[in-house]
């Protein structure tokens, strides 16, 4: 009986700390979403790009802060780059259009590593150890830790930006409508460039963490796959939905894993989490926090 | 209109390009070989290894003369881990001539396994595949040519016994598995020799992507405490595996993994081979770089002034590809000399495939003897630990439980 | 198609929406016929028949994705999964109760279209994207199913060989002899697909695109037409497993994952949403490009090149060049080939004396 109240809550340990770490990754994609209307598809190939810049840096032993400032400049330039060459001329299409446009980058960003620094999978070492921190069976590795904690300043962060700052406030304006926001002398298009630069820098902060806990090379992408149960379940333009859903998909992965794989042979884990999503959505169109949109004929 | 006048010129030049420059001429003593890779998919991080090593084996024969003074030409093409890129590389390999090729992933083997049998062609398929392909009978033209997923189980299985101190009965076994036909294929050996052997057997599915497994890896060691866990995983998930155990305090001493989750890379990913020390790999060709004909290559590249490739850092993977490369030009050998030095067909090269037997390139290869009937070779594996920063060879040579795999052999040709 | 008219001379709706605008489109469809079926399979080599085989089981594949992307606006990224559903149908009736195609063929794509309308019904409440991906989650729950029930596919290899297709007493084997097979399948899902858009369901469907609220004040019963083209775009979807089932002689799920759908949903988008030429040229483009590119680059890159790092080069390169086509194509002509193909027309319709 202790036996499995332990193996129990060690179960839901492991799944809230590794669902926050899918919540780090979903954050980019909601907030490109929320301020500019625009699906980023290759968000995981963002993740890997930073992964590698953090890599590379490290390599010749620079220290890590260095490498997590240089992926983040990295991250915040190509952004930059990214919304001003590809995605403004998008704007006004249908979203498929968007979805497409960051697919085929997706698979350009695939391509590019083994031309330019070749194929092999690159560490990415965070000297914060390996042995994890806890007691008993519920302990979790260090870079989960960190990345808990990462997680949650950028929650933290950014419900205050969005709620008391000022550019916060703009940015929500553009969200909402963004003719009226340019007639209130709001300067949409910086906006737009703020909104990816944030996106830029969680995905760096993402790829340093994710990179450092599967290693870097062209699989560090998939970790893209997961941001979908996670933002629809919470709502595609919210932040705290980025979080939450984050949370509730890593424990019903991990709980799906412990006590319904025994029973169907296996392998529920990958889509358990979507089938609460579906059944969320049959109540809650637009997610747990997500926007309503009011249509008008 | 300017930006129509712009895509029609872009549409012509590349019309003009794109118009194929005549087929290249099939030179009298040229053998082709068509080779089946996959560099930007999804199993990358293999293919940049060991294609480099299938063709720097082919350009050292070349360099020496080449096979019986046919010079061999590889064409490569790059099938994404895609089916419909496989077909059509199977017909391009058909058009250049090729007397046999080398397949790549275990989807594209199915869907050219049809193809290769009415053409007439063989596709070697190593690590990739089914299981029955062994039987030379049933699949006349696909030769898995290395260990299987049941010789895998078989010899891990072996092995485990062997470090268990002889007996098996009433141990725990893990079996943590990618959730895919690959990752369940050997389910059949490892429930058979469960009964046969009296340990209890459980079994744990990894989905894909298999970037994340600490629900599983709780289960193994909070729950079910086993002797021992024997792992078959993909892509980036070995790594994982390997961190997960060990964070859980889990010995990687009594791990044991199949041959994809056997490679520096998965070890380096998951923190290098102080962290993983004692983990346990299945290989089916030899590891390193201290083989006669991986100096041979270096040589080669010296001679031209280049240094020694730095693929070999992956020797697992590079090896395998030299392997490959090595056991394609016996089979040409064996067609060109049965024929006297004349042009084989590829069916004669099928046969020279056929009749290889005692070729062990100075240990690389395992002692394997492929026969029509057996186009396994045997399932000859080796054990290679992590011990003192690197992998270290653990024992010689085995096959384990043949006549097991005869008996499942034999059911599914049924 | 090819023929120019010297102005608009339509009188009533049904010459506007005739298949054959002017008598000489009788001609230029008979040509293209003439070409497809007896100057292309006497004239190319077998390994070129190959790509245009793979091109036509894509066509109708695209054709089944733009039904319900491009004409009803309902985004999906699980149509491999319905192809999938098709393909271990007509492989377990064909192994299993010795069927031929012509019986096996219907019955993958009505097994299809039944699931795809069981998929649909979350769309009756949700939009876009949030639809999107719960169609990602049929595609994870097919593949699940299939993975994990031997009864479906055949065994722990999931993959179930099956026999090549078979005409009065002939089996179809050859590149050659399946060009036919293939080519007519299309040519059906082409006719079928141009017919549906111009009737009263494409129309109905074309209405929900636009704007769904609106549709259904004018009177459309949008969620049995969502159901429906959920239902159509899967039938083309399994009939497409099918096809690639007797191409390839077995059907093996993972031939049919995520990426898959991906690469369905760039052929409508660069072919053009919600046309019927588009998906077609579409289907020919992604299918073609990146063996182009490869075909192009084989020969440059061979003079700086050895053999080894050739194919490394072009590997990589081919893929960067493939998104880099993507992303331009859609920032300069983001209504995708189709557009591009009107706007050829339009400009040799008053050459030479464009004005």
């Amino acid at each position: 009986m202790w036996d499995e109240l332990q193996f129990a809550s060690a179960l839901i340990v492991s799944g809230l700390s590794i669902g926050l770490m899918y919540s780090l990754i979903a954050l980019g994609f909601v907030l490109v979403y929320k301020a500019t209307d625009a699906i980023n598809f290759a968000q995981g190939e963002f993740v890997m790009l930073a992964g590698f810049v953090a890599a590379l840096m490290l390599a010749p032993k620079m220290p890590v802060l260095v490498a997590i400032g240089a992926a983040v400049a990295v991250m915040v330039a190509f952004s930059f780059a990214l919304e001003r060459i590809v995605l403004r001329p998008l704007i006004g299409r249908p979203i498929i259009a968007v979805i497409m446009a960051t697919i085929g980058l997706g698979a350009m960003l695939r391509g590019l590593p083994p031309i330019t620094v070749g194929g092999e999978t690159r560490a990415v070492s965070l000297n914060i150890g390996d042995m994890p921190i806890g007691f008993g069976s519920i302990s979790l590795p260090p870079v989960q830790i960190l990345g808990v904690i990462v997680t949650l300043a950028f929650f933290g962060l950014f419900t205050w930006f969005f709620l008391r700052s000022r550019m916060g406030i703009a940015m929500r304006a553009v969200a909402d409508n963004q003719q009226v926001a340019m007639a209130m002398g709001i300067n949409v298009e910086r906006y737009f460039a703020l909104a990816w630069a944030m996106a830029g820098t969680v995905s760096a902060l993402g790829g340093v963490i994710w990179g450092s806990m599967l290693g870097v090379d062209v699989h560090l992408a998939l970790v893209g796959l997961k941001v979908f149960p996670v933002v629809i379940l919470g709502g595609l333009d919210s932040v705290a939905g980025a979080v939450i859903g984050g949370l509730i998909v890593g424990v019903v992965e991990s709980l799906a894993a412990g006590y319904i794989d025994p029973y169907v042979g296996g392998g529920t884990k990958d889509f358990a989490p979507y089938v609460l999503m579906i059944i969320t959505l049959m109540f809650k169109p637009y997610g747990i926090f997500g926007t309503h949109r009011v249509e008008r004929v | 209109m300017s930006k129509l006048k712009l895509w029609l010129g872009a549409a012509a030049a590349v019309a003009l390009l794109a118009l194929p420059g005549g087929n290249p001429s099939a030179q009298e003593k040229e053998l082709v070989f068509g080779l089946h890779c996959d560099r930007t998919g999804a199993t990358q991080t293999v293919g940049v290894f060991l294609c480099p090593g299938y063709h720097d084996y082919i350009s050292l024969v070349n360099s020496k003369g080449g096979v019986e003074g046919y010079k061999i030409r590889v064409v490569e093409i790059d099938n994404e881990y895609k089916v419909p890129p496989a077909m059509e590389a199977h017909e391009r390999f058909k058009m250049e001539g090729a007397v046999l090729t080398g397949l790549y992933g275990t989807p594209q083997t199915a869907a050219l396994t049809k193809k290769l049998e009415e053409d007439k062609v063989l596709g070697t398929s190593p690590g990739f595949g089914t299981a029955a392909a062994a039987d030379g009978r049933r699949f006349p033209y696909l030769f898995p040519i290395a260990a299987s997923y049941w010789s895998q189980a078989a010899g891990s299985v072996a092995f485990v016994k062997k470090e268990l101190g002889g007996n098996l009965n009433g141990k725990k076994i893990a079996y943590l598995y990618y959730d895919n036909p690959a990752g369940k294929e050997p389910l059949v050996i490892f429930e058979d020799l469960a009964k046969s052997e009296g340990f209890e057997l459980r079994t744990f599915a990894v989905p894909a992507p298999g970037i994340e497994m600490g629900a599983q890896v709780l289960d193994i060691t909070g729950r079910f405490k086993p002797d021992f866990v024997i792992t078959h995983l993909f892509g980036r998930s070995p790594s994982v595996s390997i961190k997960e155990l060990k964070g859980k305090g889990y010995p990687l001493s009594k791990v044991i993994s199949f041959v994809w989750g056997a490679s520096e890379a998965d070890v380096k990913a998951a923190g290098g081979f102080e962290l993983a020390n004692g983990y346990n790999t299945i290989q089916f060709a030899g590891v390193g770089t201290d083989f006669p004909v991986i100096k041979d290559i270096n040589e080669m590249f010296a001679a031209q002034g280049k240094a020694a490739p730095s693929q070999q850092e992956i020797s697992v993977f590079y090896n395998r590809g030299v392997v490959i490369a090595a056991l394609h030009v016996e089979a040409a050998r064996n067609a060109v000399k049965a024929k006297g030095g004349a042009r084989p067909t590829p069916e004669e090269v099928k046969r020279g495939m056929e009749s290889i037997k005692g070729f062990t390139l100075g240990g690389l290869v395992p002692p394997m003897e492929l026969t029509p009937e057996d186009h396994e070779g045997g399932g000859w594996v080796q054990v290679w630990t992590v011990k003192d920063g690197k992998l270290t060879k653990n024992g010689d040579w085995f096959q384990a439980y043949r006549e097991v795999i005869r008996k499942h052999l034999a059911a599914e040709t049924k | 198609m090819l023929q120019r008219e010297s102005g608009v001379y339509k009188t009533s709706y049904a010459a506007d929406m005739a298949l054959f605008p002017l008598p000489i489109a009788r001609w230029t469809m008979a040509a293209i016929v003439l070409l497809f079926a007896v100057v292309l399979p006497l004239s190319l080599h077998e390994y070129y028949l190959s790509i245009i085989n793979l091109a036509l089981i894509a066509v109708v594949g695209a054709l089944g994705l733009n039904m319900l992307v491009g004409y009803t606006g309902q985004i999906s990224v699980g149509h491999a999964a319905f192809m999938s559903v098709g393909a271990y149908t007509a492989a377990n009736l064909a192994v299993k109760f010795d069927l031929p195609f012509w019986i096996t063929l219907p019955a993958g794509g009505l097994m299809a279209a039944l699931i795809g309308a069981i998929v649909g019904i979350p769309s009756l409440r949700i939009k876009g994207l949030y639809l999107a991906i719960a169609t990602l989650a049929a595609q994870l729950i097919i593949e699940w199913v299939i993975n994990h029930t031997p009864a479906i596919s055949g065994g722990a290899q999931a993959s179930i060989q099956v026999p090549r297709p078979t005409l009065w007493g002939h089996e179809l084997k050859t590149q050659g002899q399946l060009y036919f097979f293939l080519l007519f399948f299309a040519a059906l899902a082409i006719l079928a697909a141009l017919n549906l858009a111009r009737s009263r369901i494409g129309r109905a469907f074309v209405a929900i695109r636009d704007q769904d609220i609106a549709a259904e004040i004018i009177g459309i019963d949008i969620y049995r037409y969502k159901l429906l083209s959920f239902a159509i775009s899967s039938f083309y979807a399994g009939v497409c497993g099918v096809l690639y089932t007797y191409y390839l002689g077995i059907a093996n799920y993972e031939q049919f994952q995520i990426g898959v759908s991906i690469d369905y949903l760039a052929m409508i988008i660069i072919g053009g949403l919600g046309s019927v030429l588009g998906s077609v040229l579409g289907a020919a483009f992604v299918t073609m490009l990146p063996i182009v590119i490869r075909l192009v680059m084989e020969p440059l890159a061979g003079l700086f090149f050895s053999a080894g790092e050739l194919s490394s080069v072009v590997a990589s390169t081919r893929l960067v060049v493939f998104g880099a086509l993507i992303i331009s194509f859609l920032v300069v002509e983001p209504e995708g080939l189709n557009r591009l193909w009107r706007n050829i027309r339009n400009y040799f319709r008053v050459w030479p004396f464009s004005y």
